[in-house]
């Protein structure tokens, strides 16, 4: 209310140094409008009215996926694309000109002229940048634009790498695709540096290691005329050039997958995991029935991805990580470790009951599967003959719990933490699972008799199988199986274990040896019932099983590794709906270690004198 | 009624200005939806029209309340409302994107970041009014310094950089007028320029250097000295620890965030059509709706953030030129009527206002010129938009209130 004359005086010099400022800044405005319209005016005139400026994305190739031995599984090859850009001046002038283009070019394209409406309508307001219509479109095609550029103004021919799966169908789930973006992905900020038409790995390597195979894509200004001549539009800054993706070298080895995806009966389905024991590597992981991935890449119709992606067989459906099945007797190695870690049995120990072909409990009858019986035995030869009577005794020794936590030692509802998305997690159920699920007292302790052989609530992935048959062979250590071996040009992964990548679980040796030497007569032993995995001078240790399915025929598994001195390969297999595990699973075991070591035989000496 | 009360020394040039950018702001929101491709926004101008006699009403009404009334607790009640405003923003955006849509608020949806700056002024204004404190006080800095960072982080939230650093810009020229030494501004951001350098060690060092000349020189207090150098090392040691230390995917969040324009092409691009489409325009313009680059360029912005390039192209760089002139003349008018008013309160109140202008002109038009990143602020009064024209009404409204009272204590 009283006037303050410093404050005042102090107004008067900051209006002066702040109208100097302003009257310096438009000053800049206007000598910068002088510059872009009277100087260099013309030069913008033409460019408006003659020439297009538009960017021109350069594609990055994606990274090369190799075998251990360096052989191709996937790599980009040159391809043309068809792209229409929706800003060109002739859309603007008269939009119903699209629709002449559009007629035009769908029956080359083999499209239909709504559906390409319908995609540019939604791509233009994503970004300013031409619309892909079609990919790798053949020579044919590439000429007819070309000739008729007069009627398809705007539209181009780009050339872009192509997503190339040499080997077709071999490793197709391992490998995963590449397709175009969803429009779902390109709304989630995590996919912020993506196009709405880029490529996006899905599944297999391709989605787990996106980020290192993608690369970065480059660009540049371009000026087109009439003509569809192009130029680099000078003045602008230099074009960015595109960064390769990273290549990579997996562990993965091309003939034991091949030996692997060859060894099922055609149409059959099912999964092989093979590991290296010493290292976690996996050396091959197939699923059946697989796809062609090189489909995904020219863009796919829906259709075939509806076929795909269901038909009954569910071939996208990677078998090996993503399905659980009962292991059947194939957990049986690992009841008897648990039994023998816990003091319940020794290797001599014979239960009161011989097997008679059954087994009272309660009021239930539990059947062994030799129903006229396996008589009296102990450990070693319930393993070889896989007697269901011997193992009902032996669970009910143990108990729930205890078995339950050995098993949870052995991360058996865990996830195995391969490096490929969307692994399934297995389930081997404790008290507290029952209690939930059923209800505290609404189950039966008669549960832990389908537990210790493999049946009832249990269920694990191949995946799972295979890392507890490498544990078997390596001694108690359980690996994190990983199908990287070089990133880049970098040198394969040290032979030095990451602590990270395994853990080593306390069993005794004594106990592991027992375990062993009775998986190795399953398939050394005439009485054994994994005869079908015998290769000729090599000592193989395996366990069948038969998972009973209430939907249909018997899942055959088998679980095994060699040689059983210094193990080198550790495997799971199984077969759906294929019954029993001694005829169907058994005899790709053989296929797969024929091909593995009949190979590798040089190699044998040197590891077997550096072990 | 209304004109009775109104004074003499209401300021005609300010008026003028404003109203003549007006029109031309309908006129070229008119042009640049005139195209056959922009079948959608054809009527849009009249819907700018609609605005404009609301913003008119609006400005003339908080014009014609003597301007005292809202000092003190009227401004902190403005104030609240604006964040109440923004906070709900930030919920109902929340909600779901697509949400909005369905709501129907569509074609009458408020942008309150708009409003909230007016109120923002309003408070700061207030708050500094009081001169019996010392402005060059650290502490009783607090106050502003939290007033306006409240709304430009509830911004940042939403996101829009370009508005949150609006309120940054007017609380510096506030407390410029305010009585604070230019040193002490440059002192407050020294911390934000460290950040910014402290990626690139030799500007990083040439900087600190001068920051020790200006400070050894500069022989402020003790405290506000030891205050400098510890925020400045803190950040500028900290800054490349902590960025090593995210995820790949929060860096690149970070920098899409600082620079839109870095991973989308379209940003780019918008910025070359805009320097063809206002360069073509030449000495004279293509004329009024026969621009061509408006058609294709800048899809769905023409006629919001990318009004000047229109005019740019159309009435060339004579229009151009006038139409910055314009703005020139309303800033200075603003701050004319600043320096004229002998009420503290209304001095402060209007070179806010005129801050808010200042800062939305020339970040808009660099941006159509090619000078700074696309930040998505509109040009006021040109750009199409009914909350940005009812602001810049009030905001018309509220210097010409002090201009018509100046005399008042």
């Amino acid at each position: 209310m009283r006037a303050d004359p410093i404050a005042l005086g102090g107004w008067q010099r900051r209006e002066r140094t702040l109208t100097i400022a302003v009257v310096g800044i438009f000053a800049l405005v206007l000598l910068r409008l002088f510059v872009l319209q009277v100087l260099e005016g013309s030069r913008y005139r033409e460019l408006s009215e003659e020439n297009r400026i538009r960017v021109e994305v350069l594609t990055a190739p994606r990274g090369e996926i190799r075998d251990r031995k360096g052989r191709l599984l996937a790599d980009c090859v040159p391809s043309f694309t068809v792209t229409l850009d929706p800003f060109d001046k002739a859309y603007a002038r008269a939009p119903a000109r699209m629709d002449s283009t559009l007629r035009a070019l769908g029956p080359i394209l083999g499209a239909d002229p709504a559906e390409l409406r319908d995609k540019i309508q939604r791509e233009r307001k994503i970004s300013f940048l031409p619309i892909r219509l079609k990919r790798n479109v053949d020579i044919k095609t590439v000429a007819f634009v070309s000739e008729h550029r007069d009627r398809l103004p705007g539209v181009q021919v780009e050339s872009e790498p192509l997503r190339r799966y040499p080997l077709g169908l071999i490793g197709s789930h391992l490998l995963g695709y590449v397709g175009e973006i969803s429009d779902k992905e390109l709304a989630d900020p995590a996919y912020g540096d993506y196009l709405s038409g880029d490529l996006i790995g899905r599944m297999g390597i391709e989605r787990r290691y996106e980020k290192l195979l993608r690369g970065q894509d480059g660009k540049r200004f371009v000026e087109v005329n009439a003509l569809g001549r192009k130029g680099d539009f000078l003045g602008e800054k230099h074009p960015v050039l595109p960064k390769r993706g990273t290549d990579l070298t997996l562990t993965i080895d091309l003939d034991i997958q091949r030996a692997a995806e060859d060894a099922f009966e055609p149409g059959a389905r099912g999964a092989v995991v093979a590991l290296d024991p010493r290292t976690g590597e996996v050396l091959a992981l197939a699923s059946k029935p697989n796809y062609d991935p090189n489909e995904f890449s020219n863009g796919i119709t829906q259709e075939r991805w509806d076929e795909l992606s269901g038909g009954g067989n569910y071939p996208l459906f990677n078998r090996a990580i993503q399905a659980a099945y009962p292991p059947g007797s194939t957990l049986k190695p690992f009841t008897a470790l648990a039994g023998l870690e816990a003091g319940a049995i020794t290797a001599g120990t014979y239960f009161a009951q011989t097997c008679t072909g059954e087994f009272r409990f309660g009021s239930r009858l539990f059947g062994c599967w030799k129903h006229d019986g396996h008589g009296s035995l102990a450990v070693h030869d319930a393993i070889v003959r896989s007697c269901d009577v011997y193992f009902y005794q032996l669970g009910l020794r143990i108990g729930l719990d205890r078995l339950a936590a050995f098993m949870s030692k052995l991360d058996l509802s865990e996830r195995t933490g391969i490096d490929l998305p969307q692994e399934r997690r297995g389930l081997f159920p404790d008290q507290n699972w029952y209690d939930k699920h059923f209800g505290p007292g609404r189950w039966s302790r008669g549960v832990i008799l389908n537990l210790a052989i493999g049946q009832g609530e249990v269920n694990l992935t191949p995946v799972k199988l295979a890392q507890l048959a490498a544990f078997l062979a390596n001694g108690g250590t359980l690996w994190k199986p990983h199908l990287i071996r070089s990133i880049g040009s970098a040198l394969p992964r040290s032979e030095a274990p990451d602590d990270s990548m395994s853990r080593v679980v306390a069993v005794s040796e004594r106990s592991l040896d027992t375990v062993r030497a009775a998986m190795a007569s399953v398939v050394s032993d005439p009485q054994g019932t994994g005869g079908q995995a015998r290769v000729d001078s090599l000592t193989v240790a395996g366990k069948t099983g038969t998972a009973q399915n209430p939907h249909g025929k018997d899942h055959a598994l088998f679980i095994c590794f060699a040689p059983v001195e210094s193990p080198r390969i550790a495997m799971a297999i199984l077969v759906e709906n294929a019954g029993h595990g001694s005829t169907a699973a058994a005899p790709i075991a053989r296929k797969v270690l024929q091909a593995f070591f009949h190979r590798a035989a040089p190699e044998s000496a040197a590891v077997l004198t550096g072990r | 009624m209304f004109s009775a009360r109104f004074s003499p020394d209401i300021d005609r040039p300010l008026l003028l200005a404003t109203l003549l950018l007006t029109l031309i702001g309908i006129a070229f929101v008119f042009s640049a939806t005139s195209m056959p491709s922009a079948s959608a926004e054809h009527g849009l101008y009249l819907k700018q029209i609609a605005y404009l006699f609301l913003a008119m009403l609006l400005g003339a009404l908080i014009a014609a309340v003597p301007y005292r009334v809202y000092e003190g607790k009227t401004s902190v009640l403005l104030y609240g409302i604006g964040l109440a405003l923004l906070v709900l923003t930030l919920f109902i955006g929340h909600v779901g994107l697509g949400a909005q849509r369905w709501l129907g608020w569509g074609p009458v949806k408020i942008q309150p970041s708009e409003l909230a700056k007016v109120a923002t002024v309003i408070l700061l204004a207030s708050q500094l009014a009081d001169r019996k404190k010392d402005w060059t006080q650290i502490k009783n800095l607090v106050r502003p310094v939290l007033t306006a960072a409240v709304p430009c982080l509830l911004v940042l939230k939403q996101p829009d950089l370009g508005t949150s650093i609006a309120f940054v810009a007017i609380l510096f020229t506030m407390l410029y007028w305010a009585g604070l030494p230019f040193l002490y501004l440059f002192f407050m951001i020294t911390p934000i320029v460290n950040v910014a350098l402290s990626f690139f060690t030799p500007g990083w060092l040439l900087f600190l250097g001068l920051l020790a000349l200006i400070l050894y020189r500069s022989r402020i207090r003790l405290l506000p000295l030891l205050l400098v150098v510890g925020v400045n090392l803190i950040v500028g040691i900290a800054t490349p620890q902590i960025w090593n230390h995210l995820q790949p995917y929060q860096k690149q969040r970070i920098s899409t965030f600082l620079d839109p324009g870095a991973d989308a092409y379209g940003a780019g691009y918008q910025i070359i059509q805009s320097k063809i489409a206002i360069g073509s325009g030449q000495v004279f313009g293509k004329g009024f709706l026969h621009g061509t680059q408006k058609a294709l360029a800048f899809l769905p912005e023409q006629h919001t953030d990318f009004i000047y390039s229109v005019v740019g192209e159309e009435t060339g760089f004579l229009g151009a030129a006038f139409v910055a002139c314009l703005y020139l003349l309303l800033i200075l008018r603003g701050i004319k009527v600043a320096n004229r008013a002998r009420n503290r309160f209304g001095g402060l109140l209007a070179i806010g206002m005129t801050s808010i202008f200042l800062y939305h002109v020339l970040v808009n038009i660099w941006m159509t010129v090619g000078l700074a990143p696309v930040t998505g602020l509109p040009l006021p009064l040109l750009s199409y938009g009914g909350s940005s024209l009812v602001a810049s009404f009030l905001q018309v409204g509220l210097i010409q209130n002090v201009a018509m009272r100046w005399r008042e204590y």
